[in-house]
């Protein structure tokens, strides 16, 4: 005899009813698991966007750009890199590009009414028209320090200085204090990201720091870009190529590793709230396993009932399984709805690239399908155990 | 009283002790045996036994002592779920207190009965529709339970158990919750379920739906005081 005939479909129905019959606490019951399943959703979510941000962020910057400066010194002050040591570095086979930079200890104000001592925490760099296209930065308005532009007194700013000193744009025409000179401002720099020493620098030429401020082009840091198979090795003869004596007095790092670097420790972060995540699942699957445990003990007479018109104990056994997972269910939709909603926001409202990869979305749901089949499983055990005779029994 | 051989439904030395503590004994060396289309009434004062023997006719408990056969098979040598689905295709019970699922329409509840004969939903709503039809409350397809009346829920149950087609019909005091009239209906839509072949028995506490039965069993403590018919 074929037992078990209960169609699939009908035993969804048959599930869905239990769930239907008591909303109210249906919605109750699902409240652990969505919490749970939102938090792990928004946490992975964030994380992920977090990451996906840092690609296009390492992509749009390459992260074949090595940064070379002297070691900082004793006292902190800034020695410069050996006169030509741009030809040297040049000379390594696959570095592509180099550029340098002098940063000048000048004193940057918007006006002279404010005095020295508030004026700080802006730097300035003086360099050539080829920084920008080495470090693949951006202008947001205006431009670069041009050929010509190199000799009279103009400035372009970094994101941060920007934002520091109050000027939004080019228009109308600015001009700030560089030691009680005055430069009119050409340009404004998107920020960089992963250069955050120049977001907070302005930039002049190397003419007009020659003729106003005597500086010579001594280089204070060079950037460089290697061909992406060989960074690892120019990263490794580079200091003992700048200065052969002491090669240990050369600094030489990738600035996308420090980008790196700071995503992992975000990841430990993100580890705590997952575990955060994981604990409002487990209450919650304990939440729904006492629910149907309750149920199972309401519905005596509907499992009576069900057995005298033919059902097995399989097809009890399945249909309260089946339930728990559909109240674990409807509170993983509902979670994930919520996380990838705050996601949203979060990135959103941080302004970085939202990403959240399928298989996240699906493995939360999947993990609450998952909760509700062994939060089910005990229940649903008990009501198929329930002797047909004593269930009708009043 | 010696067994028959053509009986539908044959119990030979049947006991049913409830383990305690203390243990209950509710049925004691109880023979019967059924014929195919007789109405048969259980009697006996509360606690003698009549619902213990009923769902054992009805396959919802098993005997402690003693052999049931229905339609000459022993039903021990059936399987839980062979069990199970004979009592889907060949036994339809009604119960005292309805017993209808709150939830669910009366057509849908009616439905339900053949549920777990893999019968589809559309096949299962029409001959539902036909069996409240047959009970006559084809104007309350779509009402709930708590809007009918008692004899009117107790007719859905009726058509819920009808609506399988079954052998047996097995009512445990199904006027016991009902006014006189109601359950005077009740009465007569059994009696015509035999008087299309059905297998009906019932257990009645009203003396006057008893005389309605050729064949009445009355239990004292569990055994058999009266056996007529
Ligand atoms: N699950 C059980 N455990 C222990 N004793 C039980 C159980 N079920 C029934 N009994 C006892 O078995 C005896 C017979 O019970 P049964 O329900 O068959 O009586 P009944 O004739 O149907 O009574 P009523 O007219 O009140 O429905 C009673 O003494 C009852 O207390
Ligand atoms: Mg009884």
């Amino acid at each position: 005899m074929k037992v078990n005939k209960l169609k699939t479909r009908d035993l969804f129905f048959v599930a869905l009813y239990g769930v239907k019959a008591r909303r109210g606490r249906a919605a109750m019951t699902s409240i652990g698991i969505g919490i749970g399943i939102a938090a792990i959703v928004a946490v992975t979510g964030i994380s992920s966007s977090g990451k996906a941000d840092l690609l296009a962020t390492l992509e749009s910057f390459g992260t074949n750009l090595i940064k070379a400066s002297p070691q900082a010194g004793f006292f902190g002050s800034q020695e410069s890199l050996p006169v030509g040591v741009v030809g040297m570095v040049e000379r390594i086979g696959p570095v592509e590009e180099v550029t340098s930079t002098s940063r000048a200890n000048l004193l940057v104000r918007r006006t002279n009414f404010i005095s020295e001592y508030e004026g700080g925490g802006i730097s300035t760099v003086v360099t050539s028209n080829e920084l920008l296209e080495v470090i693949g930065g951006n202008l947001s308005e205006g431009r670069f320090i041009e050929g010509d532009l190199s000799d009279v007194p103009v400035t372009v700013l970094g994101a941060v200085s920007a934002e520091r000193l109050g000027i939004k744009s080019i228009y109308p025409p600015a001009k700030i204090l560089i030691d009680d000179q005055w430069f009119g401002v050409i340009g404004i720099l998107e920020e960089l990201t992963i250069h955050p020493d120049l977001d907070r620098s302005v930039f002049i030429g190397y003419g007009v720091a020659k003729t106003l401020f005597d500086i010579d082009s001594e280089p204070t840091t060079l950037y460089l870009r290697a061909n992406p198979d060989y960074v690892e090795d120019v990263v490794d003869v580079l200091a003992p190529s700048m200065n052969p004596e002491n090669p240990d007095q050369v600094e030489v790092s990738r600035p996308s590793d420090a980008l790196e670097a700071q995503q992992a420790a975000e990841a430990a972060f993100t580890n705590l709230l997952l575990g955060l995540g994981s604990v409002a699942l487990l209450v919650g699957g304990v939440a729904i396993a006492n629910v149907m445990v309750m149920s199972v003990l309401e519905r005596r007479m509907e499992i009576g009932v069900r057995r005298s018109l033919g059902a097995t104990r399989k097809e009890i056994r399945s249909q309260f399984l089946l339930e728990s997972i559909i109240l674990s269910g409807i509170g993983g939709i509902v979670g994930v709805l919520l996380g990838v909603g705050i996601t949203f926001g979060y990135t959103n409202y941080t302004n970085i690239v939202f990403s959240i990869p399928f298989w996240q979305i699906f493995g939360a749901v999947v993990l609450a399908l998952v909760i509700g089949a062994i939060s089910g499983m005990y229940p649903a055990i008990k009501a198929s155990k329930i002797q047909p005779a004593e269930a009708v029994r009043t | 009283m010696s067994s028959n051989i053509n009986s539908v439904i044959s119990l030979k030395n049947i006991s049913k002790t409830y383990d305690g503590p203390p243990p209950v004994k509710a049925l004691d060396d109880i023979s019967i045996d059924i014929n195919e289309g007789e109405f048969v009434s259980i009697v006996g004062q509360s606690g003698s036994g009549k619902s213990t023997l009923l769902n054992m006719i009805g396959l919802l408990d098993n005997a402690s002592e003693g052999i049931i056969e229905i339609e000459g098979k022993n039903i021990s040598d059936f399987s839980d779920d062979e069990l199970s689905k004979f009592r889907g295709e060949k036994i339809g019970f009604i119960f005292q207190s309805f017993f209808l699922l709150p939830g669910l329409t009366a057509q849908e509840n009616v439905a339900e009965g053949l549920l777990y004969q893999g019968v589809k939903r559309e096949e299962r709503l029409k001959k539902a529709k036909e069996a409240l039809e047959q009970v006559g409350l084809g104007h309350r397809l779509t009402h709930l339970p708590k809007e009918l009346s008692g004899g009117e829920q107790q007719r859905v149950a009726i058509a819920r158990a009808l609506v399988e087609d079954p052998a047996f019909v097995l009512a445990d005091e199904p006027t016991g919750n009902l006014d006189k009239e109601s359950g005077l209906k009740i009465l007569n839509i059994l009696k015509e379920l035999n008087d299309i072949g059905k297998t009906v028995i019932m257990i009645t506490h009203n003396q006057e739906h008893a005389k309605m039965f050729k064949k009445k069993i009355e239990l004292v403590d569990g055994k058999i005081a009266k056996y007529e018919g």
